[in-house]
């Protein structure tokens, strides 16, 4: 029995270090360190045969089934990083009624309290999505090609979506969107993140530039 | 590691209880209880090639006779990176992401020792080996997202090492040894877990 005794608690003791002895990564992680940068591109598409594109005027902001447009002062600050940076490689500003060859899609997501899929393009029909009649193009749908993401979780994020309007009557009615940037982890709905984070999602997409440029 | 020393306590207390019943011969049945430091090998190393200091094993074993025992044995590593900021390229995507690299290995492992020297000896080297199976927990975080994948692997796990009895014919003993540990395991970046590991710690025989 004694033996029997010292092998139970040996066990017991064992169980509890399985649980104590592991360095936990989010333990000592910092709000920069938690935030993920993805862009997903069209393979397919040539980026320099854009000239123009058009964003728009506020931010579309989707929460459990609820939605609204938003324009706060990180709307604001988010709506013109991505101006100047898509100005800075090349592409000019136009207004949507000029036949822009870009869409620029904006959308805030707070996912915090349901879990719904991950993959670019999710939240396109959702209520409170930019409607591709926004655009001009009444009834159409959005698609997103083949894209891959590993993730799911419950957050919130920014989803920034380059729809391509210049070859617009494709096919099915659809607007194919050809870039996409989400920006995910702690922080990322902070206004004082946005420059780091803005700076990021382009530097990483160096494809993404007019033909003049 | 709190819990690491309260078990050190609790074994050097029960030291002086077994030394009461000390006597001519160890009965057969030991416990033994060792504190890891592991060093992943190989593309464990490029995954995360940080030595694991927070590791432990605990082990029972049956002696045939002077020489030969058999036994099973349990332990746990932990293997962990973290990496700057960098952006990875993927089909059509890239991401930017701070990743931390983690894998914790529990293997379970069947034993076959045999002692190169006699009961009597001050010191009693060994060489073991250990068969069975280890779950191996890989856990890559992107930022705060993790990638989790959990698995099962055959292990294999040679080992050399020495006992030291507190007195002759004591049923307590110093235990350090080496055992190299191999699983044909794959995921992801991971072609083969291999590892060194160094283990010291206590070894009870008990009526």
């Amino acid at each position: 029995m004694k033996r029997t005794g010292m092998i139970l608690s040996a066990i017991a003791v064992g169980a509890l270090l399985f649980s104590s002895c592991r360095k936990e990564p989010l333990n000592d992680m910092t709000e920069e360190e938690s935030r993920i940068y993805v862009t997903n591109y069209d393979e397919q598409a040539d980026f320099t045969t854009y000239n123009t594109f058009s964003i728009v005027d506020s931010v579309a902001v989707i929460s459990n089934r609820d939605s609204k447009k938003e324009l706060t002062d990180y709307d604001i600050k988010l709506l013109g990083n991505l101006k100047s940076s898509l100005q800075a490689r090349g592409y000019t500003l136009v207004d949507k009624s000029a036949k822009p060859d870009l869409a620029v899609n904006v959308t805030r997501i707070d996912n915090a309290y349901n879990s719904i899929g991950y993959n670019p393009g999710w939240w396109t029909g959702w209520p409170g999505y930019w409607d591709t009649g926004y655009w001009g193009y009444p009834g159409w749908n959005y698609w997103f090609p083949g894209y891959y993401t590993v993730f799911r979780y419950n957050e919130r994020s920014v989803a920034i979506d380059l729809v391509d309007l210049k070859n617009a009557p494709k096919e099915n009615n659809q607007l194919t969107a050809i870039w996409n940037a989400m920006l995910r982890g702690t922080g990322v709905w902070n206004s004082s993140n946005l420059d780091s984070m803005t700076t990021a999602i382009f530097d990483q997409s160096p494809y993404l530039k007019a033909s003049g440029n | 590691m709190k819990s690491i020393k309260t078990i050190i306590l609790i074994l050097i207390g029960s030291l002086g209880v077994s030394s009461a019943f000390a006597q001519s011969s160890r009965p057969p049945f030991s416990f033994n209880l060792n504190y890891s430091v592991a060093q992943p090998l190989g593309s464990l190393s490029d995954y995360a090639s940080k030595t694991s200091f927070r590791g432990w094993q605990a082990g029972f074993q049956y002696a045939l006779n002077d020489r030969l025992s058999l036994g099973a044995k349990a332990g746990f590593s932990d293997f962990y990176e973290r990496f700057p900021r960098a952006v990875y390229p993927g089909k059509g995507e890239d991401v930017s992401a701070v990743q931390t690299h983690t894998l914790q290995t529990i293997p379970i492992l069947a034993t076959v020792q045999y002692n190169f020297a006699g009961p009597e000896a001050r010191v009693i080297p060994y060489g073991g080996l250990g068969i069975g199976t280890a779950n191996m927990n890989y856990e890559k975080f992107w930022g705060e997202f993790v990638e989790r994948e959990n698995k099962w692997a055959f292990q294999v796990s040679p080992e050399l090492g020495i006992n030291v009895p507190f007195g002759k014919y004591s049923p307590v003993m110093l235990n350090a040894n080496v055992q190299y540990n191999y699983a044909p395991y794959k995921v992801q970046e991971i072609s083969n877990f291999n590892s060194i590991q160094a283990n010291i710690g206590l070894k009870f025989h008990i009526q």
